[in-house]
């Protein structure tokens, strides 16, 4: 499963983490011991439920299948940054609070410098870091973990902004390949403390970049490539205790880990050990969690359905939920390389016919998410609102506007085509039947193709010769935001720029004057304006008829009794992994 | 002393009966066994007729009707999954079709490949086996490894990696025709050995009996004694034994089919049907019963039918 | 007469390895040929393996440089010596050693495959040693009682039960069992409890026990089957007339000779259902999702990821030839008839 980071921007309320919540609960080592928080629905939401600092007992994570990596160097799940946490610091990192999502220094004294109008960054390192083992971290090991991700052969799965923006990057440039790190002229590291990123054009929001994954230092000594992953060094309050790739990680305290070297990211290490379960059914993860077996579902995107309904039948299981949203739409791609979709009349049919309430049910109805009329959900900045296709008034679908479309297009009987979906995703599979039922109201007949969930886009959906000579005409798929705005959600999907032969992200969006208004909108520095500018940008996607709207998500979270401190932040829609805690033993 | 019967009869003939005749009063004699197949044809008349009987009693098997499905918890609202004299095996989850005729739909693939593997099997083993105990030697030892090697293989592994690959065209079909051929060969071509060896040994005894060498000492060639001679003594066991194929290869399409294997959604499998209820047995567990039930009778009543066709063929056995 | 039993088993050997040599051989040019059969070339194998940004010539290089360019007979010897010597894949910055017995490689976790199966055996093992012994115990006396009273009523009721065991398949009876043992009742494990996590023998046989009954009561019915046929035709022999006329008591006749005679087939069944089961009891481990061979066999096909499967199917091979070569020779010392085949 491939999820991309889940960010939620709730309008308003930032909570003061820590000691104090507004209930005025004390830290409590038995669950639901008087004067904690109460249970109820939707109490870790916009705050934090039982808070506590007491440290102990081992924090227990099952997930359903795996996800890419644990190196920091090549991982893109949201879960995945949520996690990674624990065991490495990056140069800055969302702070691990309940309400607004925010971003603070944490290997960095303070947030980048900008200069030379945003294309140069600097960041000083704070006093005091350490590696696992006890040696310092310095500016090249955090220098050396962004160049060494730039190889993509060794690291395919990582996002690539770093490739797309340092100045000067050797074509085919590789740590592994070159081992003289100071050939890397885009990064700068003049003393030990200070490290200094040249970008080819300018970048206001470079803050964020920051905070990938990629600025995790890694010691060049102990780097083995593509195995490093079984052992990470750490830089944070865990470190790796025991790997067993696919099936288990324990962690345990990174002895020279320093909390007074991280004042500002919220990180609480309560627990004393960590374990990680990997490669379970999901319905099982949802058992254990509530036969108090497991602590947390470490995917983060909720329960699966059939636990949905009987959570919700249950009025006491119901209050130890939390409904969240975040900043993931569930959609699917038109391909415009598969005719008769290559007429943009003919994508307008296909949106004016679907059910979008079967859609929606086929994510679990209104607790699955709401109907989206827009790529970008209501709590990313820049969301505009517009109903293009009839959500709203015709949500069932309107077959006679559709059929003239139809018309206008030069298939009155309609046409047929394949669908595509992660074979692994039942809620994708719902969707291609529901979309299949749909439209064959208008007569659009679509052939249903499952594919294997792990290549998906290297081989399959995300390869464009293969969607185009296997007929894909629609690809069911889904994204979240990397980080709360337009950029940090559209750019990845809608610019037809970063198309690749294979393993994309991009489905087939490519519409010259959206890459146009995305240029116009990196130069933007006012930021009410550039928001603007992506709302706009959404709306042309959608005047496209590029795309099959689904539900913007929201996610039915369950926490066992045991959890405290448990919240959800808003930078990854997920509870905090980071700040949370456990009070069994 | 009384006459014989058939002299109190008069003169009608006093007939021999041979030993098909005979098998068959037996058979008709055991009840059960009877029941069975009259199972398994209603079975096969309602798989052939399911079009006919959904347009009456049930709804088009791929239709959702998701209004009698509660949004929040995907179940169906009426209780026992939704059963009503418009849905009379209930409804699924989520999308609310009709369970009665994706059973009955689901019959036709699963009686379809289950047959026909099982005439792929019988053909395969029937040829082989008679081969190989007909000619012994060599041909027998090299057969008898075949054997073996076909028997080593792990085979639910070997038939899911198989037919998860198929491609889309090939062989003049294609979609769901081309993965119902491809399964039908697999299971057909990978279970001969079950009956090359009964046909193998029971030809073994054959070969030494008096017919068999009264014919070769009257000059007849091999053909001759293959089919004219072993080949109608072999018949009762071919027949037994693929009665018993039969059920058997229904359990193995429905294994294929509940990990996912075969024909593609929406299209319904009884197997596939299982795998699906796996995710709601804790609020919808009727929805486990339609296609599990389904599974449980065919397969009882071919087994009963095949274990009274045996007795009577058999007696021995009883 | 020591001597004869030797070559026997001597000869045996051979054969099995030999046996087990075609089978790999056979395996491997199978899953050699899937995907070349569904039109994939070197190259896209390849690029499965390499990074989103790589080109057409970084992506050829890398089927070089994994063998997939050669020829079936070359990677098929690469591999057979892996099995003897251990094997090197030279991928990108590293070099992995694969130790011997190296039963392949899988690209995608970037992990030999042995390991993997090592890891997950015990499970499986857990599986089908619990289970065996519950069916072979059951079945076989539900067998024998019925035989000896034959056209009872308990006859009758344990033979109907045994015939609708043999006619019911695993996943529907292991969901059946679980909605209404494990979360309706409560009184067994969840799915998905790992048997090797277990904190006691207790604890494991908790975890196990609904697996082991669903799965037994299938085997057992068949079994039950068997032993009373088999039963009801020793029963019928000459020498079992003899020995009750010699006046031995009616237990040693069952037992020493009626029931050591029905045993023999069954034994032979024994030995070869377990070997099947230790390949990999797929349709159980996936209802209970029991983290065993089998449902890594499963996830692998999904993943398509070759290697592992390769290794998974190989490994099964091995036990059921295995168990195929212990039943024999367990008859050659039994019945000397077979060793002068």
């Amino acid at each position: 499963m491939m999820q991309k980071r889940m960010m939620t921007v709730a309008a308003g309320a930032v909570l003061a983490l820590g000691l104090s919540a507004c209930s005025g609960g004390t830290t409590s080592t038995t669950p639901t011991a008087a004067g904690g928080t109460a249970d109820a629905a939707n109490a870790a939401v916009t705050k934090v439920l039982r808070p506590s600092t007491t440290k102990g007992g081992t924090l227990r994570f099952g997930m359903p299948g795996d996800w890419d990596s644990v190196d920091p160097g090549d991982t893109y799940y949201g879960l995945s940054w949520n996690f990674l946490r624990n065991y490495a610091r990056t140069l800055t990192v969302f702070k691990s609070t309940a309400g607004a999502p925010v971003v603070v220094p944490d290997l960095a004294e303070a947030l980048g410098v900008p200069s030379d109008n945003a294309t140069t960054w600097t960041y000083k390192l704070r006093d005091g870091l350490k590696f696992e083992d006890g040696s310092p971290i310095t500016s090249a090991d955090v220098k050396y973990g962004v160049a060494r991700q730039l190889d993509k052969d060794t690291f395919p799965n990582g996002p690539t902004y770093f490739n797309d923006f340092l100045k000067d990057v050797p074509k085919g440039y590789s740590v592994y390949k070159d081992k003289n790190l100071a050939d890397l002229k885009s990064i700068e590291t003049p003393d030990a403390k200070t490290i200094i990123f040249h970008l080819k054009s300018s970048f206001a929001g470079f803050d964020f970049f920051a905070q990938l994954p990629a600025t995790a230092p890694v010691p060049v000594a102990k780097d083995t490539g593509a195995k490093y992953k079984e052992h990470v060094v750490s830089s944070g309050p865990y470190m790796f205790d025991t790997v067993s790739l696919g099936k288990k990680y324990t962690l345990k305290r990174n002895p020279n880990y320093d909390p007074k070297t991280d004042p500002e990211s919220g990180r609480l290490a309560l627990p004393d050990n960590i374990s990680v379960e990997l490669g379970l059914n999901a319905p099982d993860v949802d058992n254990r969690l509530i036969a108090g077996d497991l602590d947390v579902d470490i995917n983060g995107s909720g329960v699966q359905a059939a636990t949905q309904g009987k959570i919700l039948a249950d009025a006491t299981l119901k209050t130890k939920t939390d409904n969240a949203n975040s900043a993931r739409t569930w959609f699917s791609v038109l391909n415009t390389d598969v005719p008769p979709l290559n007429n943009v009349d003919c994508r307008k049919a296909v949106l004016l016919a679907y059910d979008k309430t079967g859609y929606q049910r086929a994510y679990g109805g209104a607790i699955g998410g709401d109907i989206a009329t827009s790529l970008m959900p209501p709590m990313v900045p820049g969301y505009k609102s517009f109903d293009l296709y009839e959500a709203k008034t015709k949500p069932t679908g309107d077959v006679t506007a559709a059929k003239a479309e139809l018309a206008k297009c030069g298939q009155p009987n309609g046409f047929a085509t394949n669908i595509s979906y992660r074979a692994e995703r039942p809620k994708e599979k719902a969707t291609a039947e529901s979309l299949q039922q749909s439209l064959a109201k208008i007569g659009v007949t679509l052939t249903i193709k499952p594919y294997p969930t792990g290549d998906y886009f290297k081989l399959y959906a995300g390869k464009p010769d293969f969607a185009k000579t296997n007929k894909l005409g629609i690809m069911v798929y889904g994204w979240g935001a990397d980080w709360p705005d337009g950029f940090g959600f559209l750019s990845q999907i809608v610019d037809s720029r970063v198309i690749r032969p294979a393993g994309n992200t991009n489905l087939g969006i490519k519409i010259p004057a959206v890459d146009a208004q995305i240029d116009k909108a990196l130069a933007t520095t006012d930021i009410t304006a550039r928001n603007a500018i992506w709302g706009n940008i959404d709306q042309m996607v959608n005047e496209n008829a590029s795309v099959v709207l689904g539900v913007w998500t929201k996610g039915l979270f369950y926490r066992p009794d045991n959890l405290t401190n448990v919240f959800i932040n808003p930078a990854f829609g997920q509870y905090d992994y980071a700040a949370i805690g456990t009070s069994k033993k | 002393m009384a006459p014989p019967e058939a002299v109190l009869k008069g003169p009608g003939k006093i007939e021999g009966r041979s030993l098909g005749q005979i098998a068959l009063m037996r058979l008709r004699r055991d009840k059960v066994a009877m029941t069975g197949g009259g199972v398994v044809i209603f079975l096969i008349l309602s798989a052939l007729f399911a079009p006919l009987i959904v347009g009456v009693l049930g709804h088009p098997p791929n239709e959702f009707h998701q209004e009698l499905i509660n949004a929040d918890t995907q179940v169906p609202f009426k209780p026992w999954g939704g059963v009503s004299p418009s849905f009379l095996f209930g409804i699924e989850p989520v999308n609310g079709r009709d369970l009665f005729s994706r059973v009955l739909y689901g019959a036709q693939i699963s009686l379809l490949i289950a047959t026909l593997a099982t005439m792929i099997s019988v053909g395969i083993g029937t040829v082989l086996g008679v081969t190989a105990g007909y000619f012994g030697g060599r041909v027998d030892s090299f057969i008898s490894r075949l054997m073996d090697i076909f028997l080593a293989f792990p085979l639910l592994v070997f038939a899911l990696a198989l037919a998860g690959v198929i491609p889309d065209h090939a062989f003049g079909l294609s979609g769901d025709s081309l993965k119902i051929g491809v399964i039908i060969f697999i299971i057909g071509f990978f279970n001969w050995p079950y009956i090359g060896r009964i046909i193998r040994g029971q030809t073994l005894s054959l070969r030494e009996r008096e017919f068999v060498d009264a014919a070769r000492s009257l000059g007849a060639r091999h053909p001759y004694i293959l089919f004219k001679e072993l080949l109608p003594n072999l018949l009762a066991p071919i027949l037994v034994y693929s009665t018993l194929l039969i059920p058997s290869n229904i359990l193995f399409e429905a294994a294929l089919s509940y990990l996912g294997v075969g024909v593609q959604p929406p299209r319904a499998t009884w197997g596939g049907m299982l795998s699906d209820a796996t995710q709601w047995y804790q609020v919808d567990p009727e929805f486990i019963l339609p296609a599990g039930l389904a599974i449980f009778v065919t397969v009882l009543a071919f087994n009963l039918f095949g274990d009274g066709l045996r007795d009577a063929l058999d007696p021995r056995s009883r | 007469m020591p001597t004869t039993v030797l070559t026997y088993i001597v000869r045996r050997l051979i054969g099995a390895v030999i046996l087990l040599f075609i089978v790999s051989a056979v395996v491997f040019s199978i899953f050699f040929l899937i995907p070349r059969a569904a039109g994939a070339s070197a190259d896209d194998l390849a690029s499965r393996y390499v990074g989103k940004s790589a080109g057409v010539e970084q992506i050829h290089q890398t089927a070089v440089k994994l063998g997939f360019t050669d020829p079936i007979y070359v990677q098929y010897g690469r591999f057979a010596k892996g099995i003897v010597v251990g094997q090197d894949y030279n991928y990108g910055p590293a070099v992995e050693h694969c130790p011997a017995p190296c039963l392949g490689y899988s690209f995608i976790t970037q992990n030999p495959v042995l390991p993997d199966l090592l890891d997950r055996l015990p499970v499986t093992l857990s599986l089908a040693a619990g289970a065996a012994v519950l069916w072979l115990v059951g079945g076989v006396s539900i067998g024998v009682i019925s035989a000896l009273k034959r056209g009872s009523a308990l006859d009758r009721a344990s033979m109907s039960v045994a015939l609708a065991g043999v006619s019911l398949p695993i996943f529907f009876t292991g969901l059946l069992t679980l909605s209404i043992f494990s979360y309706g009742l409560g009184w067994t494990a969840p799915g998905g409890a790992n048997p090797m996590d277990a904190t006691s023998p207790l604890d494991w046989a908790y975890r196990m026990i609904l697996p082991w009954i669903t799965l037994a009561f299938l085997f057992a019915a068949a079994y039950a089957r068997l032993t009373r046929a088999g039963m009801l035709e020793t029963m019928n022999e000459d020498y079992i007339r003899t020995a009750r006329a010699k006046g031995l008591r009616e237990r040693d006749v069952v037992v020493k000779h009626g029931l050591r005679a029905a045993l023999t087939p069954i034994l032979t069944i024994f030995g070869l259902d377990l070997g099947l089961l230790l390949g990999g009891a797929i349709l159980t481990e996936t209802t209970f999702s029991l983290p065993g061979l089998g449902q890594y066999a499963v996830q692998a096909i999904n993943n398509n990821d070759l290697p592992k499967v390769l290794g998974v199917t190989l490994l099964g091979a091995v036990f059921i030839i295995m168990a195929n070569l212990i039943v024999d020779l367990l008859y050659a010392v039994v019945d000397p008839r077979v060793r002068t085949k």
